[in-house]
């Protein structure tokens, strides 16, 4: 008991100090995560629009594959990709594995369903009188796409956040494709899974503090921004 | 004289019932057409078609001495026709921005467009709601700031789907007095209802829509038509 209120205490000074070492896995973490999440978003959009506005074959399908891929655990997703840029695997040569960049692609592949789907479900509750007003007030199919993200932003805001928070606190992926290398790949899940195995409980808790807080705001945030989409509605 | 547009062999079903089959729907120019039809006869389909938001199974377009598929046709009738939904759809931002939309889709100058928005206020006595938002606004408020929206970027053709339905009988008044200045400015316009009373008297032709085509009803009646020329003549 001891202990942990000194570690407690520790942590606390770690964070406050500036520890580089602890606001280095910080930096990593938000960082890899934000280029996952800028990276995905702009694609992601575009197809929860296309999926929610247009017609064309194979849409149900696809609509319930990305409801599926959501589920699929972020250790499976490491493990594929782990393989596929592993020494001998199809795209080995590109020498990604244990890099950050590596664990930006896990982390891209791990949120696009997720923000496709919550995307999609904002898309298809906007209110489609919303893209023939600028239509046919002479917005380009582009513009006109843009105003309708604005007009559901609340949504798709909620569906951003969200993906971040699943990312952000995801470790299966970042273990398997980044492995925890200190000053290049180790960021706030690996370092508090395997510095606290070694008995660094200082550096754990204090790290889990902030994912912590991070994640409790996150959802907050993600509740905050679907009430006033629906407020809107 | 000619028209402004003529749409011929109309024809769109939906889910497997036939909606419309209309072998010739002709719009003069500058002119008030009324459009009447019982709910589900299909006059918001037909106008969704006239104005290039709704892909109908075939139609063949006459504008500007072409001769058009639906499809050929849409880019310039997208352009130059405006629909205005039952319910009007505004924005999520303020009456002035609102209003300001299209021209600024339109890439006019911020002071121009501004300018101009100023005036569209003043025209519909919006001016007291400029910085309101837009969603806060009354059924008969939207109504007006979505006619104004649309007259701002001077349509060649204005389609109206029932202006006046679910309004009280004030707003109804504003509406139809609204109409009637548009009217008065020349504007071609072309407005559906179910119950004719309300607009009656400011249309020049009465079109009647049944078993999936287009009747006509009523030509324009001469002392209509001077008074329309005169009020014309007077503005320019
Ligand atoms: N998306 C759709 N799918 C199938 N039928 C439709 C669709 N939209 C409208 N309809 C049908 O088309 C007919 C005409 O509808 P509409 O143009 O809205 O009529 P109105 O505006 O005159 O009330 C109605 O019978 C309606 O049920
Ligand atoms: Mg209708």
């Amino acid at each position: 008991m001891n202990d942990l209120s000194q570690a407690s205490i520790n942590a606390f000074q770690l964070l406050l100090s500036g520890n580089a070492e602890i606001w280095e896995i910080i930096s990593l973490s938000f960082g890899v995560s934000f280029s996952a999440i800028l990276i995905a978003t702009p694609f992601a959009l575009v197809i929860a629009f296309i999926l929610a506005f247009f017609q064309f074959p194979f849409r149900r399908v696809l609509i319930s594959l990305f409801n599926t891929f959501m589920s699929v655990p972020a250790v499976i997703v490491g493990l594929t990709l782990y393989l596929i840029l592993s020494r001998s695997g199809p795209l080995g040569d590109l020498r990604l594995l244990f890099t950050s960049k590596a664990m930006v692609i896990g982390q891209v592949m791990l949120s696009f369903p997720l923000l496709v789907a919550m995307a999609h479900a904002s898309f298809q509750a906007a209110d489609r009188r919303a893209w023939e007003t600028a239509i046919t007030l002479g917005a380009t199919p582009w513009r006109a796409f843009f105003t309708l993200m604005y007009e559901v932003r609340f949504g798709l805001i909620a569906a951003i956040v969200a993906g971040f928070g699943r990312v952000v606190a995801e470790i299966g992926c970042s273990m398997m494709v980044g492995g925890n290398i200190l000053h290049s790949t180790r960021n706030i899940p690996t370092a508090i899974a395997l510095e606290t195995s070694k008995g660094e409980f200082a550096q754990g808790i204090a790290l889990g503090m902030v994912l912590l807080v991070l994640s409790l705001s996150l959802n907050a945030g993600v509740s905050i921004f679907q009430g006033k989409g629906e407020l809107q509605a | 004289m000619s028209n402004l547009i003529d749409y011929k062999n109309i024809s769109m079903a939906l889910s497997g019932n036939t909606i419309l089959k209309i072998n010739h729907l002709a719009i003069p120019a500058h002119q008030c057409t009324l459009l009447t039809g019982k709910n589900g006869s299909g006059k918001t389909t037909l106008l969704k078609i006239m104005s290039g938001l709704l892909k109908p199974n075939s139609a063949t377009i006459h504008y500007q001495g072409l001769e058009l598929s639906w499809k050929q046709a849409k880019p310039y009738i997208q352009k130059d026709i405006i629909y205005l939904h039952q319910q009007p759809y505004l924005f999520d931002a303020s009456v002035a921005d609102n209003i300001g939309y299209g021209l600024y889709r339109a890439g006019e100058s911020k002071s121009a467009a501004h300018h101009k928005v100023m005036q569209a206020l003043d025209w519909a006595d919006l001016t007291h709601l400029a910085h309101r938002s837009a969603k806060q606004l009354s059924g008969g408020e939207k109504q007006r700031v979505a006619v104004t929206r649309a007259r701002i970027l001077s349509p060649r053709l204005l389609l109206l789907d029932e202006p006046t339905a679910s309004m009280d009988s004030d707003a109804k008044k504003q509406t139809s007095l609204l109409l009637q200045r548009l009217k008065s400015e020349g504007v071609s316009i072309m407005v559906s209802s179910h119950e004719m009373h309300t607009i009656e008297h400011i249309a020049d032709r009465h079109l009647h829509l049944e078993n999936h085509d287009i009747k006509l009803i009523r030509h324009t009646p001469s002392s209509n038509k001077v008074t329309l020329l005169n009020t014309t003549k007077k503005k320019l």
